[in-house]
């Protein structure tokens, strides 16, 4: 942490995602995924970091900033929006056609340069985004930083220079700490965001979006398609999936018999 | 080029998790195509232990660090033990431990990252093949370089004892301090197999109508198969049951052998979440819900009556083999 301040400057990452809520498809020949008629929205991840980021500004009352940061093509605006809307006071977007086809490892590089650029004290992210699902983006940017990585976070505590936070395990929670800076990634479980109102919507259009292009972070490594590590070298549509029975039970004993029939011919029981 | 694969291996004081005991047998096969040799890394308390357990499994060099700190002593010793191999693929298990463990070391060896990988080929190289866009298309990444992460679906990959012998060998300790301090930890519910593990995933959704048939009759049925309790977002949403179960796009993405469908409609969110399951099997009282364009089997009816009887039928069924 800068020693000479006391207020934090919160940066949280946000992607913006196709609608979740979208029936998406595939197109036969390109085997890319059908983008028109589809919206984009704000990953329902990030709105956890974001909402988390807002909590800890209100509670410390110090001066504290939340910074959106995103790599996305300019159409990303209006998702950097919603989160400016929803009360973060600024935001910075990556937009160079270079990082198109980034890998997890190119956009780590990419974002990582970026929030070094914002000289962060504290970095949320959310868990995953959901049309990657991978998860890994955070443990990759703390290392790339070179700053601690507390990830599944459901709960998040700053003092005297550290940050606390409830890590989600498999059955229970761990409670670890570490000093600023840090990078948290928030879960699902930490709070219900908020909903932009009317004047945080008007608010929004006044604040700043600074556009940031590769050759502003001072970048050498290459990204985008061709510095992936990781290469796409085959996309397959998997077998259509047949419509299967339907079968309707009189009651609970003929319904358990039709499924116990069914599990018997294919080997489960 | 890769040649080498390395497992990371979870635990939990010395009892190793089911998805590490894959990522060792599917390193073995990967290995003998690429001509390189097998590596386990366990550390942390209980390492020593793991590492027996490791020994049955077809590796050639269990490599064990006792040091305890959180995250950094997995990330130090996968590092120097790849980086002593002179390459390798690093696999985990797809598991919270294992993305944040596998990320970190990719980060800190500048090398490719594959989540959720369900298969892999070796021509010409190692590639890593996965499903994306909730089953919608099967993508294949190729990992250039000398060092790559592949992120092992838990249930996937078999594990199979061997009469390997694998060395035991002692990583020196680093002696660093951690960054990250671990103040406590508390286990709030008995160790439930998880949702991505389990090869029986009884899920339910609206239709259960509130939270107690999740932990009596969905449980119950889960129990017969010896699998685990999932949940629709429109559950967990409304309170019924944790998120940790929830399947589906803001959740978890399953792919068992055989997945039970309870009083869920199959809405977009839930399908991409467990399409890729092997077997579906519907229960719902509308024939006309969207789980039927994807399950292979529907039976409309009436939940409640039928779980309870198929949780007896499949006790019946199964001890009738024991």
């Amino acid at each position: 942490m800068r020693p000479e301040v006391c207020a934090l400057k919160i940066l949280v990452t946000v992607k913006l995602v196709p609608d979740t809520n979208a029936d998406k498809r595939i197109d036969p020949v390109t085997k890319r995924l059908v983008r028109t008629g589809v919206e984009t929205v704000l990953n329902p991840f990030d709105e956890y970091a974001i909402e988390a980021a807002l909590q800890l500004k209100e509670k410390l009352n110090d001066g504290s900033t939340v910074t959106v940061l995103s790599m996305t093509p300019a159409t990303g605006k209006e998702i950097v929006r919603k989160a400016l809307a929803m009360g973060a006071d600024d935001a910075v977007m990556v937009s160079d056609d270079a990082v198109a086809g980034s890998d997890l490892w190119g956009t780590s590089v990419v974002l990582a340069a970026a929030i070094k650029a914002q000289n962060a004290d504290l970095v949320l992210t959310g868990t995953q985004s959901t049309d990657a699902i991978s998860g890994d983006l955070p443990g990759m940017l703390a290392e790339k930083l070179g700053i601690p990585g507390l990830t599944y976070a459901r709960k998040i505590e700053i003092a005297d220079g550290r940050v606390r936070v409830q890590r989600e395990t498999d059955n229970g929670y761990m409670t670890v700490s570490a000093a600023l800076p840090a990078l948290v990634s928030v879960t699902k479980s930490a709070n219900e965001p908020r909903y932009a109102n009317l004047k945080g919507i008007m608010g929004a259009k006044k604040k700043e979006i600074k556009a940031l292009a590769l050759g502003d972070l001072g970048l050498t490594a290459a990204v985008g398609t061709d510095g992936a590590k990781a290469k796409l070298t085959n996309v397959a549509t998997p077998p259509v999936r047949g419509k299967g029975q339907v079968v309707q039970a009189a009651d609970g004993a003929e319904g358990a018999k039709i499924i116990v029939q069914f599990l018997k011919e294919r080997k489960f029981l | 080029m890769i040649q080498n694969v390395i497992a990371f291996v979870e635990h939990k004081h010395g009892t190793v998790r089911r998805v590490s005991f894959e990522a060792a047998t599917q390193a073995r096969a990967l290995a003998d195509k690429l001509g390189g040799k097998v590596h386990a890394v366990v550390v942390g308390d209980g390492a020593q232990t793991a590492a027996e357990a490791l020994k049955k499994y077809p590796v050639d060099q269990i490599h064990v660090s006792d040091d305890t700190r959180f995250l950094e002593n997995a990330v130090d010793a996968l590092e120097t033990v790849a980086k002593a191999a002179g390459n390798g693929l690093v696999l985990v298990g797809n598991t919270m431990l294992g993305r944040d463990v596998g990320s970190r070391f990719a980060a800190r060896v500048d090398c490719g990252m594959n989540a959720d990988v369900v298969d892999f080929t070796t021509d010409g190289g190692i590639a890593a093949v996965m499903p994306k866009l909730g089953g919608l298309v099967i993508t294949t990444c190729a990992l250039d370089g000398d060092f790559g992460v592949a992120a092992i679906r838990p249930n996937v990959f078999s594990a199979k004892e061997t009469s390997g012998a694998g060395e035991i060998v002692q990583i020196p300790s680093s002696g660093k301090a951690s960054a990250i301090t671990v103040e406590d930890e508390v286990e709030e519910a008995a160790a439930e197999l998880g949702v991505e593990e389990a090869s029986v995933v009884v899920s339910g959704g609206r239709g259960m109508g509130g939270p107690e048939p999740f932990t009596t009759i969905l449980k119950d049925l889960a129990d017969a198969f010896g699998g685990a309790v999932g949940a629709s977002r429109a559950a967990v949403d409304a309170g019924w049951v944790s998120h940790g179960h929830q399947v589906g796009q803001t959740g978890k993405t399953v792919s068992p052998p055989l997945y039970i469908a309870v009083g869920i409609s199959g809405a977009i969110q839930h399908k991409v979440g467990m399409r890729t399951s092997e077997t579906i099997v519907a229960i719902n009282k509308d024939a006309n819900a969207p789980i039927a364009e994807f399950a292979d089997l529907l039976v409309v009816g009436d939940a409640f009556a039928i779980v309870p009887e198929l949780a007896n039928a499949v006790r019946d069924a199964k001890a009738a083999h024991a």
